[in-house]
């Protein structure tokens, strides 16, 4: 319980002060290079909404009791605070490294407004309950990360990378709100629970127009996980971006696409409508894209040759995995929907610890000036061995090996879908992943295994990189005994969704 | 009063002239300009259908989606601005320093 109620949005709050404060600063001191204070202003900001989004964890938001605010435009309930978790955490990372990963860079207050705005905008993205407050906050995510991608503007690649999304994203967003448009049309509403009264009571007569909002809404979500067939952008993306933004948007941005199909596809648009009436039957949508996904990021990700967007392909991969929660949901299923809803949640969390921390580390190799290659890493560990072993448990865990975060969230996201009946998505998410292990274990190869081909010294001690990489790897490591208390948190908030 | 499926044709239209646009021209303001007319394919919706329901959601939806529209345009001028600067062409099939 909370009261007055609009303290359920203090980790909404705290981020939108914090990216003014950083913008305050810079009015005050423009051009700042002091980088100490943007960076920490930027990080205490994020974990005050952690803190904030786990004490009203604590105190019974969530499961028990959600709260409406706003006329119900906005909903704080256990997923909205499950997904801040995630969204700040990796926010957390990413800022303490770019302490180290901009430091001769001019621009230093925008860059930390920008990310903490996106994380804002994820956080507003997770409790949006109807289509008017999803569409602005969805384009508070996606703005900064435009500006963001692009951020290395003498850089070619990252230029190069920013105009491939930037053209994507806006043609993908405009296809979102026609989507939007077109269930206003059919509905004459967009709160997520008056479409769903609407639709329970009198069918859906338009079923035609219908269809094809929700195929278009699904275009905007896939496009913002990274999903098959609007992935396009990704590869390139990441690639060129500098590597903590790669690693934000990944991790935090892609988890922000799902929170709203999980929300907007199971309140709004619920299966038990949508199919029985006949107009559309937007599971077996998501288990085509499921399937291609995993088998389009995994197989492409095999033959790169560069880390970085070898990374890039297996997040494309991992979008497939999570799709597997919203592909295995049956109609009237309600309790087996939960359960590998909740299993897609985690497997949310626990990539986005290791996913970030896997870029953190190939944003340290690029502070230091080893090449983008396999081979460029080759004998990495005499020199930073601490960080090789961050990275190995990061490979090993996204390849969803037995002792790490990785396998438990895989496993009970797999466990699921066989229980709702779905063994094929299971064992070609399995097949998928033993494929997976070739392409993490090549990146551990060349750290551990391999002989360095040059004989170089590393320069700096870059702290910043060193402490996030280090942070996210402790944060897999616990993952393992937590994991319990996590995956029930998950189970109860994915429930409130099926009530 | 004009019945609300001409109004659907017309956005239909308006929509589909711009994905055209989008997937033909390789100029980036041009882009720009096509994804504008497709944002406002949506609006002619929301707006006819407010209308039909005799509800003000899809006016005042309609005006956030204008006001996203400029912000969209805002950074989008200034990616564009930095292309130019490094490729000296607006032209988005010339940047390939990254191919799979």
């Amino acid at each position: 319980m909370v009261s007055p109620d609009w303290l359920a949005l203090a980790p909404h709050g705290i981020l939108g002060l914090t990216a003014m404060v950083l913008l305050l600063y810079d009015m005050i001191d423009p051009d700042s290079r002091n980088r100490l204070a943007l960076a920490s202003i930027a990080t205490v900001g994020s974990l005050a909404a952690l803190a904030a989004s786990a004490w009203l964890l604590a105190v019974g938001v969530g499961p028990s009791e959600s709260v409406s605010l706003f006329d119900g435009q906005l909903v704080v309930d256990g997923v909205a605070l499950f997904f801040s978790v995630v969204f700040t955490t990796v926010a957390a990372l990413v800022t303490v490294a770019s302490y180290d990963y901009l430091a001769d860079h001019s621009y230093q207050a925008e860059y930390y407004s920008l990310v903490v705005l996106a994380t804002t905008g994820m956080v507003v993205l997770a409790s949006a309950n109807s289509l008017a407050t999803a569409f602005v906050s969805l384009e508070l995510v996606s703005l900064p990360s435009y500006a963001l991608v692009a951020f290395l503007k003498t850089n070619r690649g990252s230029v190069e990378a920013g105009t491939k999304y930037f053209l994507i994203g806006a043609l993908s967003s405009a296809v979102f709100v026609y989507g939007i448009s077109l269930v206003y049309a059919v509905a004459g509403s967009l709160h997520f629970e008056t479409l769903a009264a609407f639709f329970a009571e009198q069918g859906i007569e338009q079923a035609g127009v219908f269809g094809l909002g929700i195929v278009m809404i699904v275009g905007g979500v896939a496009f913002k996980t990274a999903s098959v067939p609007f992935h396009f952008w990704a590869p390139e993306a990441y690639e060129g971006a500098p590597a903590p933004i790669s690693g934000f948007l990944s991790s935090a941005s892609k988890a922000a696409g799902f929170v709203l199909a999980f929300r907007a596809f199971n309140v709004a648009f619920s299966l038990d409508i949508a199919a029985v009436s006949g107009a559309i039957d937007w599971a077996l949508l998501f288990q085509i894209l499921a399937v291609v996904t995993m088998i389009v990021g995994n197989f492409a990700a095999a033959v790169q040759e560069r880390v970085k967007r070898m990374l890039a392909y297996s997040s494309v991969g991992h979008a497939g995995y999570v799709l597997i929660g919203l592909a295995a949901i049956t109609s009237g299923g309600a309790g087996g929907n939960s359960i590998v809803m909740g299993a897609a949640m985690m497997h949310l969390l626990v990539y986005g610890v290791m996913n970030t921390g896997a870029f953190l580390f190939v944003g340290m190799a690029e502070y230091w000036g080893v090449g983008r290659r396999f081979e460029d890493y080759n004998g990495l560990s005499k020199q930073a061995p601490m960080a090789c072993v961050a990275m190995a448990i990061f490979m090993f865990s996204l390849a969803g090996l037995p002792p790490f975060g990785g396998f438990f969230s895989k496993y009970v996201l797999f466990l699921g879908a066989i229980q709702a009946g779905f063994w094929w998505l299971a064992a070609i998410g399995a097949v998928t992943s033993a494929l997976s292990l070739y392409y993490y274990s090549r990146v551990v190869k060349a750290i551990w295994i391999e002989d360095p081909s040059a004989d170089f010294r590393l320069r700096g001690r870059p702290v910043g990189l060193y402490a996030a990489v280090m942070l996210a790897g402790v944060l897999t490591v616990a993952l393992l005994p937590a994991f319990g208390v996590g995956i029930e948190a998950a189970y109860d908030a994915a429930s409130v969704l099926f009530a | 009063m004009v019945p609300v499926q001409w109004y659907l044709l017309l956005s239909a239209a308006m929509f589909c002239i711009g994905v055209f646009g989008v997937l033909t021209r390789r100029n980036a303001l041009v882009i720009l300009m096509s994804v504008e007319l497709m944002l406002n394919a949506a609006n002619v919706n929301l707006v006819a259908f407010s209308f039909q329901h005799g509800n003000l959601t899809g006016q005042t939806f309609a005006l956030f989606t204008m006001a996203l529209a400029a912000a969209e345009v805002a950074i989008g001028i200034g990616i564009v601005l930095v292309l130019y600067r490094n490729f000296e062409d607006i032209d988005v099939g010339l940047p390939t320093t990254m191919r799979w």
